[in-house]
């Protein structure tokens, strides 16, 4: 078996009394999407701080790429780019000169600022102080720096919040491209949406603890309802809205009849979302 | 440590800084006082030279021409005494004191003539030529030969000299402590406040450059800042003098220290304003040495209590009284020692702040 690109055991992490992080273990492979759900102070922070060399874990160990996260830290972040939650960019400086500072500190050779900006949709303002920059724009600069030493992981922390539809396509866009040439992505997020589109696998953090890992198809197979929502037009003119389960012995009748004896408009697959699967593993919502 | 990336981070902050509003309000304030002190107790706007004479012959001969001279202000005196104090607290720059039968002797070729000129301590050199020329043009006139044959033995006697220093002396210290202390102890210190607040720290420290890189590049501007500070203060107070070397080797312990506070403290300090609190409850302590020289009367010893003498006397030495290495050995020591102690603080610092970085964010 390869080798997981990260390898949590045991680890946890407390803010004095607050336990953040309680005994999580898990692996992922290289070139996995692995969104990390949860609510606001679930831990999802905490995992990618100490993942990152940002906090030294109080308990339990990780590999990243099989060096050990405490022991190789400097070794550790030369292989990683993260993009953060809050925008920590050089706002005085243009975003040529944020992305060669990194690349320097990187000690990337023929780092080409320009190539880049273009991926992230920064070209034509490339020279322009970072404060001028909008949101978006700030974290897609935000998304180029991580991507700036062509990283093997990439440790994402909310990189979609609160920016328009174009620039979080862009930003998807990227994370696609950077899987596609097998980059590891440790995506964490609580957009439920987004977590399904780019997620290979999703864990579920709620107060510290992993409750649930898998892919988001087995998540919702396994705890969602198979239905079909059918629009159907009554001789009166009257629309009726009726809900077929799929896993009943009468299913294929109710759906031939159906068929047959009405005037169908639409039909939904009735498939449960991530954010439902979370509130009924957890008791709980993503906003919370 | 990684000196390459060191080196990178040096040049991202002399970038930064040149943008910031703080560092260069910092850099450019002693270089902004220093000259102004330079006009205001210089020779630019030096005021009207000031003449007093004691004349006990009363005679106009000699003293009409400087009466009326347009560039100088000249006052008759009654008596030496008065003449001596008038000088003494600084109403006249130069005080003459004739003596009886001056003005008939100017016109004896052969009579052999003394007199006193008291000269007040602070007197400019610009006023004290302006008078002396005014003196020479006043005597040959009165008896019409030139200036190479006046028959006249001038007895100069300074007033207070022991203990009589010019402003530009007597404020060169304090502007010293505050080109190099502040040049070496602000850079830092904001520089790293600024990377804490827009929580740029987090991202250096998440690539492979360590805290100590950081925190290293920081200090090392700091410390070249104060070294070219302090080396422009003296310049412009002409007190780049003695022995450079001993003089460069005094600025860089004194831009060490400066840059290890700077950084102590603004690691220490959550924000700017609390830094700038606390810049404001311990100046003071820093500035001391410098405001207490302003007083000369103030005895040493108290000075001695401030860290920043020991960064200002040697420097002084130096310059002013062309002190060796062996006089001010004592105080390049202290100096080193508080330097060293700076830096473990440093030291012990950086490890507690690290795990601090990443729960503040």
């Amino acid at each position: 078996m390869a080798q997981p690109a990260i390898s949590v055991k045991d680890l946890s992490f407390s803010y004095g009394d607050i336990l953040a992080v309680d005994d999580i273990s898990f692996d992922v492979a290289g070139g996995e999407v692995i969104g990390f759900l949860g609510p606001n102070g679930a831990g999802k922070s905490t995992v990618v701080k100490m993942l990152t060399g940002q906090l030294t874990p109080q308990n339990g160990s990780a590999t990243l790429l099989g060096m050990d996260i405490v022991k190789e830290r400097k070794q550790v972040q030369q292989e990683f780019g993260i993009s953060f939650e809050f925008t920590n960019l050089y706002e005085q400086m243009s975003a040529v000169e944020n992305l060669n500072l990194f690349a320097k500190l990187y000690k990337v050779a023929n780092f080409d600022a320009m190539n880049l900006l273009e991926k992230v949709g920064l070209g034509g303002r490339e020279k322009e102080h970072v404060a001028n920059y909008s949101k978006g724009m700030k974290q897609r600069l935000m998304m180029a720096r991580a991507l700036v030493s062509d990283p093997q992981m990439l440790f994402l922390d909310e990189p979609t919040d609160g920016l328009d539809p174009v620039s979080t396509e862009t930003i998807h866009t990227l994370i696609r491209a950077a899987t596609q040439q097998g980059t590891t992505v440790f995506l964490t997020t609580h957009d439920m949406v987004e977590a399904d589109k780019l997620s290979d696998r999703v864990a579920f953090l709620n107060q510290g603890k992993i409750v649930a890992l898998d892919t988001p198809a087995r998540l919702k197979q396994r705890f969602g309802m198979r239905a079909l929502k059918v629009e159907v037009e009554r001789p009166n003119g009257d629309i009726e809205v009726r809900e077929v389960t799929l896993d009943e012995d009468q299913t294929p009748q109710t759906v031939f009849d159906l068929l047959k004896n009405e005037r169908i408009l639409t039909v939904h697959s009735e498939e449960a979302t991530l954010e439902d699967i979370f509130f009924d593993i957890t008791g709980r919502g993503l906003q919370g | 440590m990684n000196i390459q990336r060191i080196a990178v981070l040096m040049g991202k902050d002399a970038r930064l800084g040149a943008t910031n509003f703080m560092a260069v309000y910092v850099l450019v304030m002693p270089v902004i006082i220093s000259l102004l002190i330079a006009l205001v107790f210089g020779d630019l706007l030096a005021q009207t030279p000031r003449l007093g004479i004691y004349d006990p012959d009363g005679s106009e001969k000699f003293t009409r021409p400087l009466l009326d001279h347009p560039s100088i202000n000249t006052t008759l005196y009654d008596s030496d005494a008065a003449l001596q104090s008038a000088v003494e607290r600084g109403s006249e720059e130069l005080g003459l004191s004739l003596p009886a039968g001056f003005a008939a002797a100017l016109e004896d070729d052969s009579a052999e003539i003394d007199f006193t000129a008291y000269r007040w301590g602070e007197a400019g050199v610009r006023n004290l030529l302006l008078l002396e020329s005014a003196l020479a043009r006043a005597m040959t006139e009165g008896i019409g030969t030139s200036i190479d044959q006046l028959p006249v033995t001038v007895n100069a006697e300074q007033i207070g000299a022991a203990n009589t220093q010019t402003w530009s002396q007597r404020l060169l210290p304090l502007l010293l402590i505050m080109a190099i202390v502040l040049g070496g102890l602000f850079f830092p210190a904001a520089s790293l406040l600024d990377e804490k607040k827009n929580r740029t720290l987090v991202a250096l420290t998440s690539t492979p450059t360590s805290l100590l890189d950081v925190y290293l590049s920081k200090t090392l501007i700091g410390f070249i800042l104060s070294g070219i500070m302090g080396t422009i203060i003296l310049l412009i107070n002409s007190a780049f003098a003695g022995q450079v070397a001993l003089l460069l080797l005094v600025i860089a312990l004194g831009g060490l220290m400066s840059s290890a506070f700077g950084i102590v403290l603004g690691s220490v300090s959550k924000d700017m304003d609390t830094f700038l609190g606390i810049i404001k409850a311990v100046g003071i302590l820093l500035y001391a040495p410098g405001i207490l020289k302003i007083f000369p009367q103030v005895p040493e010893w108290i000075g001695r209590l401030f860290p920043t003498y020991y960064l200002m006397n040697p420097l002084l030495e130096v310059s002013q009284n062309g002190a060796g290495f062996a006089e001010i050995a004592l105080d390049i020591a202290v100096l080193a020692l508080i330097s060293v102690a700076l830096l473990v603080l440093l030291n012990s610092v950086i490890g507690r702040q690290q795990q601090k970085l990443a729960l503040e964010t």
